[in-house]
């Protein structure tokens, strides 16, 4: 009896076996078949991503809100150590091998070799972290990027730029200086080819400088970036908040 | 249920035990109060003995007795202060209204019953979750909200549902009310008064007459050719006579007692009141009804066992689920939120919906095959019944008296007993036939209302008793028009039938015009005829008696009442024309005629012959497995009669006492083994212990019950129903409704039945037809097969759906399947196509199948789940990951970037999310991708849902065997599914609450190769069982 059901269980057991694994086997072949039908250089659709999104450096850690002390360099030390790991690929030493591409015009290529084309950090000026490598944050003119997100083959038409806007609250004026001037995004930059065709590829940034005139404190300002003079770049979804926009807050203390 | 102590159940006359315990409070106390009643009248039943179970001695009275007993005066009656008195002591003379579940638990229980409470558990779950991500964060998102308020919709809708659908099916009967009398003749105060019969009190007198219902139980202190009609209480069809006399001890033999709601058929009677109300025998019948507790359906415990089962998994894989998605150190906010989505996935919201419209569906059939089913579980429970209880009177009889054999000439002749006998096939040639005809129509007082020319005759209205009705209707089919030879025949004197005569007589001038001799014909009790004879007719000429021919006579008079048969015996005289000239002037009370030298024509035999459709009904029973046992109020002897020629004893099988008789030993010699059949009477059943009911009930293939009161009725079901039998009970009469509630299944019939047979019922038979009983078992195993179907489909989807979350948890991709989601394929897209299971036809003879075993052959059972959970559910999961798999990574995220995506995936602040190609995404994007990913996994689902319903239209044979279109339904199933998916796809794509969105088309493409793949599978299991029966494969890959 024990053994004869010994032998059931077997037979069931293997055929289990025989069983799941001739499905493992069926599923991994599907799914062979299914990435053979996939680009290695380019996903086969972009409907979803038609728009890109902006986001901002020093990455936020919850929402995106800073907050720091002027006096206390340890309370802005996390933002500076993102900026300048994030600037890294942007070093003049590593862009020393890109090209330098001809401003204003779309840097289209054919292949199948794709340059990427310099983005000096010059062009952040103060915020670049070359004069000041605290980037502005022991002075209480804090910097923070402003970045469009890498869309393959994406071509912005007419002369993009990022406009960002500053509220705070009371009667506390705050100007907001952009670099490049006037936030804009060279079109040189684009269209982006993709991860491994375009490796070297560095996306054009914006910084953007707060300058506070009142002094009270604590200072507190929301700021409103978007993309503006494109017609084919969204700035206003409702739902996707990020989509060719970004809203920060600055809390700043003396 | 096992208590070895006999459980009798036994009626207290008295039993105001009963009436105080209803008046305790409504509400939930009423209902506790109806299990408590229950209780204590399991608790007597033991206790008392079964030859108490009437406890009436008024009939043994003498009227003086009665008198002070009672406090009344035969002659004046009550005072109207005493009878008022009475009334407010003993209450209205009324049965009260059988109890009943109080609307809201009715509807309460369909809020908490099945899989409601894990529903409930998840909708709290949610809030609560939603509580701890507000009390964290102000500004979380109300999607736990949302899908609590979803879940407990979805558990309060289905519950309505289900409510409704139940609603619509019971209550379908009156009650009691129709049974009482409006009005009664009372005499009080010395006075005769009518009064609403409500008002009657014991020690009234009151007086009835033909056509009346006996107003309450009485007490006959006068009766003239008094006759009712007890067949509603005792199941005796013939018309029992009533005087004032004391002839028997059992109060329900005895002459001098009426039944309340008992019809008067003729004649005159002043009774007193013994008994009003609930303590009539009638009351303590229907109290007897409503004590028996309601049994759980056979499928409500199927159902409640397949609920335990995929509780149990919904529940242990949460629980483990839960525990390993802590030990990851996943937060304990989202454990309790993969716990919800992981009941969700387990637990078929729409199943139980989709099984009440299952039912009703079938219900709809039968009714329209005249099988009325007032509890819609009944439906199947009818295909599980493995013993049918019958009665006999009324249910396989046509309860009317019918000719049905014929002794003249020496031989034996058959009569047509069907319904509606067109003519008399037999032998009419003889000269002997032409005699008897004539006594037949001429010596009859029944006649035909008039007007009804153009009815058939067998339906035709008559006035007249039961066997002078069968006379007539027989001799006018033979001869035509009765009436008009009468008419010819013109009866010039009669003596009507007595009990003291047991003889008829007429005399008639003949329609000879040559002939002018007066025609004397008689008939009556075939011995008392016989008496008056001295000739015999044979082959139409007179031959003298002798002790041959008598001889001959009383071996026909034995044979037809052995058959149960009731036997009249016919004889004539001419008178002499010059004794009794054309203007003699006969005196019926002087008796100026001759009443002797008569000459015997013939014997003529009559039964309440069975049904037609009964024997071929019975048969069907038979090679279904089902055994019929028939219980009868009515004698031995016409019982065995009706069960040998309905085949309920078959035509080879013999009792012990017919052993005895072939072999001429006395009964107790006769090896036991070799009988068949058994006719057990209700006195030997009186004296049974339980174990000797259970070894009859075992030993004997075929049993007939006879003289059975409705206690005994009672006996035999449960003694059926510790044999784990599913027992059905038919009846029509009052007599049968404890019975008819205590069986799995109550069958009463339509027409004849009794308001109290079709209340206690579950099954109403419109036509009173046997034959659709079969009908029922057939559509109840059609539907059993079928909802196995409906669930395994339901079933499948489940792990499709479970899937994801244990992916998601574990491999840590985004979700592949949404709670959303998954709600609408279980109460979308799998609604239409598991009700369409329900039209599949049979796989093979259903009819040919023993019935299932209560305890073993389960609906849900081990082979359906691990196919339906481990085989085909898993290949549709790995269907439905394709293609997720393939639109993810055609839109840039490949296989190998989502694992241990899901932590950046779900972050709120990541909104540059890099897929595989370098292109960032913002959180709202990657939400939408989710959404088309949860569209495609759904979308995935689906189509191998479409081949999943395909397989199931059958268990064992192929599809090309069962035909692919023969059911149109599960086309409709499948356009349904197809229809939903697109309007939800593309026509609700843009709302963003509902999680769906616009799906390329060719993504509805990816998943068919699994479905063929399925479909291919599920083939070969077939096969394979068809080719190996009896195989291991066989045994678990057979559902």
């Amino acid at each position: 009896m024990g053994q004869s059901s010994m032998v059931l269980f077997g037979l069931i057991l293997l055929f289990y076996l025989v069983f799941y694994g001739f499905l493992a086997a069926l599923f991994t072949f599907t799914m062979w078949v299914m990435l053979q039908t996939l680009n290695d250089e380019v996903p086969k659709y972009r409907d979803q991503i038609s728009s890109p999104g902006l986001t901002v450096f020093p990455k936020p850690v919850t929402a995106l809100e800073y907050s720091f002390s002027v006096s206390e360099p340890e309370s802005y030390k996390g933002y500076i150590e993102d900026l300048k790991k994030f600037l890294t690929p942007y070093a003049s030493e590593a862009q020393k091998n890109l090209k330098v591409c001809a401003n204003g015009v779309l840097s289209e290529q054919k292949g199948p070799v794709y340059e990427a084309c310099q983005f000096p950090l010059n062009l952040l000026e103060a915020c670049s972290g070359e004069n000041d490598p605290d980037f502005g944050y022991s002075q209480g003119h804090p910097c923070i990027l402003v970045k469009m997100n890498r869309i393959i083959g994406l071509k912005p038409q007419g002369q993009p730029r990022i406009e960002c806007t500053g509220n705070s609250k009371g009667e506390n004026t705050t100007t907001l200086a952009a670099y490049p001037p006037e936030g804009n995004i060279d079109l040189k930059y684009f269209p982006y080819y993709g991860k491994k065709l375009h490796a070297s590829y560095l996306q054009p940034l914006v910084a953007v400088q707060l300058n506070y005139t009142a002094s009270s404190t604590p200072k507190e300002v929301t700021v409103e970036c978007k993309i503006v003079g494109s017609k084919n770049l969204k700035n206003y979804d409702d739902r996707d908040k990020f989509l060719g926009r970004v809203a920060f807050k600055i809390t700043m203390r003396a | 249920m096992g208590q070895k102590t006999p459980r009798i159940y036994s009626v207290e006359l008295n039993g105001a035990k009963d009436m105080k315990q209803t008046d305790k409070g409504d509400g939930k106390d009423k209902y506790r109060g109806l299990q408590d009643n229950c209780l204590e009248l399991g608790k007597n039943q033991r206790k008392e003995h079964l030859t108490k179970e009437i406890d009436l001695d008024d009939h043994k009275l003498s009227n003086k007795e009665l008198e002070t007993k009672y406090h009344t005066n035969i002659v004046t009656g009550l005072s109207s202060t005493q009878a008022a008195e009475l009334l407010a002591r003993d209450g209205p003379n009324a049965l009260s209204p059988p109890k009943e579940t109080p609307e809201i638990i009715k509807f309460l229980k369909q809020m908490v019953g099945g899989f409601s409470i894990l529903l409930w558990a998840g909708a709290i779950l949610c809030w609560i979750a939603y509580g701890i991500q507000y009390s964290n964060d102000k500004s979380s998102s109300l999607d736990n909200v949302y899908l609590g308020t979803v879940l407990a919709l979805v558990v309060i809708l289905t519950g309505i549902f289900a409510y409704y659908q139940e609603a619509k099916s019971t209550n379908i009967m009156a009650s009691f009310s129709k049974m009482i009398p409006q009005q009664a003749l009372v005499i009080r105060d010395s006075e005769k008064k009518i009064i609403p019969a409500e008002q009657l009190v014991v020690g009234d007198i009151v007086e009835i007459k033909g056509g009346d219902q006996i107003p309450a139980d009485i007490r006959l202190l006068f009766a003239q050719g008094c006759k009712v009609d007890n067949s509603s209480l005792t199941g005796e069809s013939e018309p029992q006579s009533r005087s004032c006399e004391f002839t028997h001890d059992d109060p329900l033999e005895t002459k001098n007692i009426g039944f309340y709601s008992t019809t008067c058929l003729e004649g005159t009677a002043t009774g007193m009141v013994i008994n009003t109300g609930d303590r009539t025998i009638i009351g303590q019948i229907a109290s007897l009804a409503s004590g028996v507790g309601n049994e759980k359906t056979p499928i409500a415990i199927e159902i409640q066992h397949f609920v335990h089962i995929v509780a149990g998994v919904a529940i242990s894989i949460g629980v483990l689920f839960f525990i390993i998605a802590v030990s990851m150190k996943y937060r304990v906010l989202d454990s309790i939120i993969f716990l919800i989505g992981i009941i969700v996935a387990n637990v078929p919201e729409g199943l139980l919906a989709t099984v009440t419209v299952t039912l009703s569906l079938t219900a709809k059939r039968m009714a329209k095959k005249n099988c009325l089913v007032k509890n819609l579980e009944a439906v199947e429970t009818l295909g599980s019944t493995s013993i049918i209880c019958s009665d006999k009177t009324g249910t396989l009889t046509q309860n009317r008296m019918t000719v049905a054999h014929l002794w003249f000439d020496n031989q034996i002749f058959m009569a047509d007993t069907s319904e509606d006998q067109l003519k008399q096939t037999f032998d009419q040639s003889s000269g002997t036939w032409a005699s008897l005809s004539k006594i037949i129509a001429l010596c009859n007082r029944a006649e035909f209302r008039p007007g009804q020319e153009r009815v058939p005759i067998m339906k035709r209205v008559v006035v007249g008793d039961a066997s002078e009705t069968a006379l007539l209707k027989f001799s006018e089919v033979v001869l035509g028009d009765v009436m008009e030879i009468r008419k010819r025949n013109h009866k010039v004197a009669e003596i009507p039938f007595n009990s003291t005569n047991k003889f008829q007589l007429s005399i008639h001038k003949t329609d000879d015009p040559i002939d002018k001799r007066f025609l004397m014909v008689m008939k009556g009790a075939p011995e008392k005829v016989l008496e008056k004879c001295s000739t015999i007719m044979v082959n139409g000429q007179e031959q003298p008696l002798n002790n041959s021919t008598a001889e001959a006579f009383y071996t026909a008079y034995m044979e037809l009442g052995g058959l149960g048969e009731r036997v009249l015996g016919f004889c004539h005289l001419y008178l002499p024309a010059d004794e009794f000239p054309e203007t003699y002037s006969f005196d019926v009370d002087a008796m100026n005629f001759p009443m002797s030298d008569f000459c015997f024509v013939g014997l003529l035999s009559m039964i309440d012959p069975p049904r037609s459709t009964v024997p071929d009904a019975i048969t069907k029973c038979r090679s279904a497995g089902i055994k019929v046992i028939m219980v009868t109020g009515d004698h031995p002897i016409t019982a065995k009669a009706i069960a040998k020629s309905v085949g309920i004893i078959s035509a080879n099988s013999e009792t012990v006492e017919d052993i005895a008789k072939r072999l001429n030993i006395a009964v107790e010699q006769v090896n036991k083994q070799d009988a068949k059949a058994a006719v057990v009477t209700g006195t030997e059943l009186k004296d049974m212990s339980e174990d000797q009911l259970d070894e009859v009930l075992t030993s004997y293939p075929e049993i007939v019950f006879a003289r059975t009161s409705p206690q005994q009725k009672l006996i035999i079901v449960e003694g059926c129903q510790r044999q784990d039998a599913v027992v059905a009970v038919t009846g029509d009469g009052v007599n049968d409704s404890p019975a008819l509630k205590k069986a799995d299944i109550g069958i009463a019939m339509g027409i004849a039945g009794s308001d109290a047979a079709k209340n206690a019922a579950d099954m109403v038979l419109l036509d009173d037809n046997f034959a659709s009983i079969v009908t029922g078992v057939e559509e109840g195993r059609l539907i059993f097969d079928n909802l196995k179907k409906t669930i395994a489909y339901t079933l499948t989807k489940n792990i499709a759906e479970l899937c994801p979350f244990l992916i998601y948890i574990i491999v840590g991709v985004p979700l592949p399947l949404g709670t959303i989601t998954i709600l609408f394929i279980d109460l979308g897209t799998d609604i239409v196509p598991s009700i369409a299971l329900a039209y599949e036809k049979a796989e093979s003879d259903i009819m040919n199948r023993k019935p299932r075993h209560k305890k073993k052959d389960r609906l849900v059972n081990e082979p359906l789940v691990v196919y339906s959970y481990l085989h085909i559910g898993i290949m549709q999961s790995l269907g439905a990951f394709l293609v997720y798999f393939t639109v993810y990574a055609q839109e840039g995220f490949r296989p190998s970037t989502l694992i241990n995506l899901r932590v950046e995936w779900e972050k709120d602040s990541v909104n540059n999310l890099e897929d595989s190609y370098g292109q960032e995404w913002t959180r709202y994007q990657r939400k939408y991708l989710e959404w088309t990913g949860y569209t495609a996994f759904f979308i995935g689902i689906m189509v191998q849902q479409i081949a999943d319903l395909i397989i199931r239209k059958t268990r064992r044979n192929s599809i090309f065997q069962q035909g692919l279109f023969r059911n149109k339904v599960i086309w409709v199933g499948i356009a349904s599914q197809i229809i939903i998916a697109l309007i939800l796809s593309y026509g609700l794509g843009s709302i963003t609450a509902l999680n769906f969105t616009m799906l390329r088309p060719q993504y509805w493409f990816v998943a068919v190769p699994h479905a063929i793949l399925i479909w291919v599978y599920d083939e070969m299991r077939k096969l394979f069982i068809r080719l190996y029966p009896g195989s291991w494969w066989d045994k678990n890959m057979y559902y």
